[in-house]
C-alpha cells in the first residue's frame, strides 16, 4: 500500500505534447480513475507510472522513493493491460509464477501463491491450459492473478474490461469493486467509459489532451463540474448548454438565452461576479433529468422520443435549441407535441464562455 | 518543468550508473545492433566505397597491380559499344521475362485460388523451381534444348512444328527467347505466392455483389480482382525489376553472354571485365554504372515499402 | 451437383493439372533421366518411362567425382552461414523494432537497401580483400561473402515476423521484473521462433544456391560447394554425360524436397513476407 505522487510531469512525444504539467497527489488504499477521451494521454500516464515511458520532465514517486528511473520490474506495481498481454507459449500456470520466478521467490512458495491467486480468482481447474484455450472473461482472471500474485504496493489497470461484452463486464466491475476492498491496495484505473469511473472509484481525474481537469469524487464531478469540458463529459445524456447572458439589475440575476429569460437563485453565483447594471456572457448547463415538462413554464416543442423501458429520454426543441429531457414513462409523449419546460432553479450550472470555468459557488 | 531545467551534464559525462533508464535502454539497443552494423560495414559498406574508389583506377587483376586514371574508365566505357550492347540487352531481359512472370504468375494464381484436387500438392510443385539452385534449373534446361538428344526438339518435331532441330542457345534471337522463358519459368512462383495470398484476402462479398450486379467472369477479373490486386503487383513488378536486372547467375550459366555478346548483360560484363579481361577497374566502372541505373527503382521500392507499413 | 456443374469441375482439374505437369515437366525429366540407363539415354524418340531403372549414375557420382567432398562443403557453408546470420539478424531485428536511439529509422531502411544491391558490385572488392587477409579459396571466405546478401535478407524477414508480436507482451515481462535482455529470452523469442525457423531455412537455401561468390572466390576442389562444383564436373568430364549431371542435380535439390515435403508451413509463411509486405 502506497502513495503515489505525480509532480509536474510532462510527456511530449516530438511535437506533441501527450500529458503536460500533470500533478496529482493518490493516497495509499485508494481505487483512482483516470478517465478522458481517447488521446487525452491516460495510457501514457499510466506507462509512465509502471515505468514503460519515461517522463520528459517531473517526478513521480511511489510511497516515498523516486521511481522516474528505475525499470517497471523495481517499482513494486503489478499492472493489467487492455490486451491482457498473457504470454501465449506457457500456461495460465506459467503467467501467474512468471512474476514470482523474476523474483527469485522460492518453488514451493511459488506454488503456493500461484494456488492462493487461483482460488480468489477462481482459475483452478484452467491452471494447466494455455491463454488460447481460454474466454474473454478467463483471460482477463489471469491477467488479474499474474498481477496479484505478486502482492505489489500499487495496481495499474488500463482499460481492462474495454474487451469484454456488457455482461461480463458489469460483472468483472462488480468483481473489481470487492478485490480491492479485499486486497486495500492502490489501484489506478485507466479508462475511457465514466460507468466504470463513476461506479468503481474514490477519485476520478478527468483528463482532456494531456491536462488535469478535475480530481475529485464522483458525486463532485457529476455535481460540481469543474469545467464545461467535465460537465458535458459525464453523464449520459450529456448535460444540456444553452448560450446567454446574465445581467444584474439592482442585485436581481436574471438569465436569457435561448429565448428564455430566468431569475437566478440566490447564493448560486458568487456575490459581486457581476456588478450591478452590468452583463455577463455565460453558457447555462442543466442535466437531462434537471428540468420539468408540465403546465407551466416556456414554449417547447418534443422533436424526438426514445422510451428506454424504465425512463424516457425526450428530445425537446427549446426556441430553435435542442434540450434533452429525462422523464419519468408514466408521462405519454410524442414528436410533435407541444409542451412547456421548467428548470430546477437550485440546479443549474453556470460557464463561463473562456476556457469554460465553471462559475458556480 | 524541473527535470528539464535541472541542468544534467551531457552523456558522456557520466558513468553509465548514472543514465536515465531511457538511455540505459538506448545503450542496450546499440550493443544488440552492434553485430549488425560491424557486419555491415565489414562487408557491404567497405567493398561498396571501395567499388567507387577501384573505378578510377586501372588494375591488372593477376597483380592486382594499377594507377589512378580518373575518370578515364568511364569515358571508355560510354564510347564503347559493348556497354551500351549490355545494357540494351539487359533491358530487354528484364522486360521480357518480367511480362511474361507477372502474366503467368496471375494465371497460375488464380488457378490455384479454385478449388483443384490436391491443391497443396499443386502449389508446392509450381513453387519448386523458385527454390530450385539456378545451376540445378540450367542443367535441366540445357539437357531439354539440347540439339541432338533434347527432348524440345523431339516435341517439336513430332508436332510438326519444326522440321530440322533448332539451335535453341547458340543463335539469336533463340538465345534471348530461351533465357527469357527459363528465367520467367524459375522466378514466375513468386509473383504467384504473393498474388494468391493478396487473392485470399479478397472478401467473397465484393464478388458477390459483383455477381448480383450481372458482371460476368471477365467483368469481375477486370473490376474486382485487378484493382484489388493493384498494390500487390506494383510492388512486385517493383522488386521483381530489381533482382531480374542484377539476375547473374541464370544467364552466366545458360549461353554466358553469347552468342559472342548478344545476351551479355552489365552484371556479366563486370564479371568478363574482372577475370576474364583482367580490367578491374573497367569492371569497378560498370559495376558502378549498373547500380546507377538500380537506384532509381531501389527509391521507387523504398518508397513505396516505406509507405504503407507506417 | 448438376451433371453440366461436375463436367466443368473435371475440365477445369484436367486443365489445371495440365498446366502444373507442364511447369514441372524439366523437374520429372531429371529424375527420369537420372535413372536411365546410359543406353536408353540417346533413343530416338526418348522414352518417357525408363525400361529399366538403375542407380549406377548416382554410385559414379559419388565414386569417381568428388561429388561428396562438395556437398560436405555445401552443407558446412549453409548450416554456418545461417547460424551466423540468424544470431545477428535476431539481435538485431529486436533491436530496430524496440528500441530508441539515435538513427534506428535510417538504418532500417539501410538494411532494406542494402538487401536489393547487386552482388556484382560488391565482389571486386571482396575478391581483394579476402585475398588480402588470406582467407582466399578458403569456405570461411564464402560464409563471410554469404552475409553480403543473407544478413539484410534475414534481418527484413525477421523484423516483419517480429514486428507482429504485439508490444504489451514486452511491457508485461518488463513489469513482472524482467529486465529487457530477460522478457527477449522468455517472451520475444519463443514467440518469434516460427519467423526464425522461417528465416533459417530460407537463408539456409540462399546459402545451398549461391553461385557467384563461390565461382569468383573459390577455385579448389576442397573448398567448392556443389554449385560451382557440379559446374566444373560439367566443364572438365571430356564429353558431357548428362546422366551423371542430372544425378547431381536430383542430389541437390534432395535438401529442397525435405524441406518442401517436412517444413512447407515455415515456407510458404516466409515466402516473400519480408518482401512483398514491406
Amino acid at each position: 500500500m502506497s502513495e503515489v505522487h505525480i509532480n509536474h510531469v510532462y510527456k511530449r512525444f516530438g511535437d506533441v505534447t501527450a500529458v503536460d504539467d500533470l500533478s496529482l497527489l493518490f493516497k495509499a488504499g485508494e481505487f483512482v480513475s483516470v478517465l478522458g477521451p481517447s488521446g487525452c494521454g491516460k495510457t501514457t500516464l499510466l506507462r509512465m507510472l509502471a515505468g514503460l515511458e519515461t517522463p520528459s520532465a517531473g517526478e513521480i514517486s511511489i510511497g516515498d522513493k523516486v521511481v522516474n528511473d528505475l525499470p517497471p520490474g523495481s517499482r513494486d506495481i503489478a499492472m493489467v493491460f487492455q490486451t491482457y498481454a498473457l504470454y501465449p507459449h506457457m500456461t495460465v500456470r506459467g503467467n501467474i509464477e512468471y512474476p514470482l520466478k523474476k523474483r527469485r521467490t522460492p518453488k514451493a512458495e511459488r506454488a503456493v501463491k500461484v494456488k492462493d491467486a487461483a482460488e480468489l480468482l477462481q482459475l483452478e481447474e484452467l491452471l494447466d491450459r494455455k491463454p488460447r484455450q481460454l474466454s474473454g472473461g478467463q483471460q482477463q482472471r489471469v491477467a488479474l492473478g499474474r498481477a496479484l500474485v505478486r502482492d505489489p504496493a500499487v495496481f495499474l489497470l488500463d482499460e481492462p474490461l474495454s474487451n469484454l461484452d456488457a455482461k461480463l463486464r458489469a460483472h468483472m466491475r462488480a468483481e473489481l469493486i470487492q478485490l480491492h476492498e479485499r486486497i486495500g491496495k492502490t489501484m489506478v484505473y485507466v479508462t475511457h467509459d465514466q460507468l466504470e469511473a463513476m461506479t468503481m472509484s474514490h477519485r476520478i481525474a478527468v483528463l482532456r489532451f494531456g491536462v488535469l481537469q478535475q480530481f475529485a469524487s464522483p458525486d463532485e464531478v457529476y455535481r460540481k463540474p469543474a469545467n464545461e469540458f467535465v460537465a458535458g463529459f459525464i453523464g449520459t445524456p450529456s448535460m444540456n448548454f444553452i448560450a446567454g447572458e446574465i445581467d444584474n439589475s439592482d442585485g436581481k440575476l436574471t438569465f436569457c438565452g435561448g429565448g428564455v429569460a430566468l431569475s437566478v437563485q440566490a447564493g448560486l453565483l458568487p456575490d459581486g461576479l457581476i456588478a450591478d447594471g452590468d452583463k455577463f456572457l455565460v453558457k447555462m448547463g442543466f442535466r437531462p433529468e434537471d428540468i420539468f415538462i408540465g403546465d407551466q413554464g416556456d414554449d417547447a416543442l418534443v422533436s424526438v422520443v426514445e422510451p428506454t423501458g424504465h425512463e424516457v429520454i425526450v428530445l425537446i426543441d427549446l426556441n430553435g435549441n435542442e434540450v434533452v429531457a429525462r422523464v419519468n414513462p408514466d408521462v405519454r409523449l410524442k414528436a410533435g407535441d407541444k409542451v412547456k419546460l421548467r428548470f430546477r432553479p437550485d440546479k443549474l450550472h453556470f460557464f463561463g464562455t473562456k476556457e469554460g470555468i465553471r462559475l458556480n459557488v | 518543468m524541473s527535470a528539464d531545467t535541472t541542468a544534467k551534464l551531457p552523456w558522456f559525462r557520466r558513468s553509465y550508473r548514472n543514465f536515465s533508464l531511457e538511455e540505459k535502454y538506448a545503450v542496450l539497443g546499440m550493443i544488440l545492433i552492434a553485430p549488425t552494423v560491424m557486419t555491415f560495414c565489414a562487408v557491404i559498406a567497405y567493398p561498396l566505397i571501395a567499388a567507387i574508389y577501384l573505378s578510377f583506377f586501372s588494375i591488372y587483376t593477376p597483380t592486382m597491380e594499377g594507377h589512378w586514371v580518373g575518370f578515364s574508365n568511364y569515358a571508355t566505357l560510354l564510347q564503347s559499344g559493348e556497354f551500351w550492347r549490355s545494357l540494351w540487352n539487359n533491358i530487354i531481359w528484364t522486360v521480357g521475362t518480367l511480362t511474361l512472370q507477372i502474366l503467368f504468375g496471375i494465371l497460375v494464381a488464380m488457378m490455384l485460388h479454385q478449388n483443384m484436387v490436391f491443391r497443396s500438392l499443386a502449389r508446392s510443385l509450381v513453387l519448386f523451381p523458385y527454390f530450385l539452385s539456378t545451376v540445378v534449373a540450367v542443367l535441366v534446361w540445357k539437357w531439354l534444348f539440347n540439339d541432338l538428344y533434347g527432348v524440345l526438339n523431339h516435341l517439336f518435331m513430332w508436332a510438326g512444328v519444326i522440321d530440322m532441330p533448332v539451335d535453341w542457345l547458340g543463335k539469336m534471337p533463340n538465345a534471348m527467347l530461351s533465357l527469357i522463358f527459363v528465367g520467367a519459368w524459375k522466378y514466375f512462383p513468386f509473383v504467384v505466392i504473393a498474388v494468391l495470398a493478396r487473392l485470399q484476402s479478397i472478401p467473397e462479398e465484393l464478388y458477390e455483389a459483383a455477381k448480383i450486379d450481372g458482371a460476368g467472369v471477365f467483368a469481375r477479373f477486370f473490376d474486382v480482382t485487378l484493382p484489388q490486386l493493384k498494390d500487390v503487383l506494383v510492388v512486385i513488378i517493383l522488386l521483381r525489376t530489381i533482382w531480374d536486372f542484377k539476375e547473374f547467375d541464370l544467364i552466366n550459366l545458360m549461353t554466358g553472354g553469347g552468342p559472342i555478346i548478344a545476351t551479355q548483360t552489365l552484371s556479366l560484363m563486370v564479371y568478363k571485365e574482372a577475370f576474364a579481361l583482367n580490367q578491374m577497374g573497367a569492371s569497378s566502372a560498370v559495376a558502378v554504372l549498373m547500380m546507377l541505373v538500380m537506384l532509381v527503382f531501389m527509391a521507387l521500392y523504398l518508397r513505396k515499402a516505406k509507405g504503407p507499413s507506417e | 451437383m448438376s451433371l453440366k456443374k461436375k463436367s466443368r469441375r473435371v475440365l477445369f482439374n484436367l486443365f489445371a493439372w495440365s498446366v502444373i505437369g507442364l511447369i514441372a515437366f524439366p523437374l520429372i525429366w531429371m529424375l527420369v533421366t537420372s535413372i536411365k540407363p546410359q543406353s536408353e539415354l540417346f533413343l530416338i524418340p526418348p522414352t518417357l518411362l525408363p525400361s529399366e531403372i538403375t542407380f549406377e549414375h548416382y554410385w559414379r557420382l559419388i565414386d569417381e567425382t568428388p561429388f561428396l567432398t562438395y556437398m560436405k562443403n555445401s552443407i558446412i557453408l549453409a548450416l554456418s552461414t545461417t547460424a551466423v546470420v540468424i544470431v545477428i539478424a535476431t539481435l538485431g531485428a529486436h533491436s530496430l523494432l524496440r528500441f530508441s536511439y539515435p538513427g534506428r529509422e535510417r538504418l532500417a531502411q539501410l538494411v532494406l537497401f542494402t538487401y536489393l544491391l547487386p552482388s556484382v558490385v560488391l565482389i571486386i572488392p571482396l575478391y581483394f580483400l579476402m585475398i588480402w587477409i588470406g582467407l582466399a579459396n578458403s569456405l570461411i571466405s564464402l560464409v563471410i561473402a554469404y552475409t553480403t546478401f543473407s544478413l539484410p535478407y534475414a534481418l527484413w524477414l525477421l523484423r516483419s515476423f517480429m514486428a507482429a508480436i504485439p508490444d504489451d507482451l514486452e511491457s508485461a515481462a518488463l513489469v513482472d521484473g524482467a529486465t529487457r535482455m530477460e522478457a527477449f529470452i522468455d517472451v520475444i523469442l519463443p514467440q518469434a521462433l516460427p519467423g526464425i525457423i522461417s528465416t533459417a531455412l530460407f537463408t539456409m537455401i540462399l546459402a545451398w544456391n549461391e553461385y557467384l561468390y563461390a565461382l569468383v572466390l573459390v577455385n579448389t576442389d576442397e573448398s567448392r560447394p556443389l554449385t560451382t562444383g557440379v559446374m566444373s564436373i560439367l566443364i572438365t568430364s571430356f564429353n558431357i554425360e548428362w546422366s551423371l549431371l542430372m544425378a547431381a542435380s536430383v542430389m541437390m535439390s534432395v535438401p529442397l524436397i525435405v524441406a518442401f515435403v517436412f517444413l512447407q508451413k515455415y515456407l510458404t509463411r516466409g515466402f516473400g513476407a519480408g518482401a512483398v509486405k514491406g
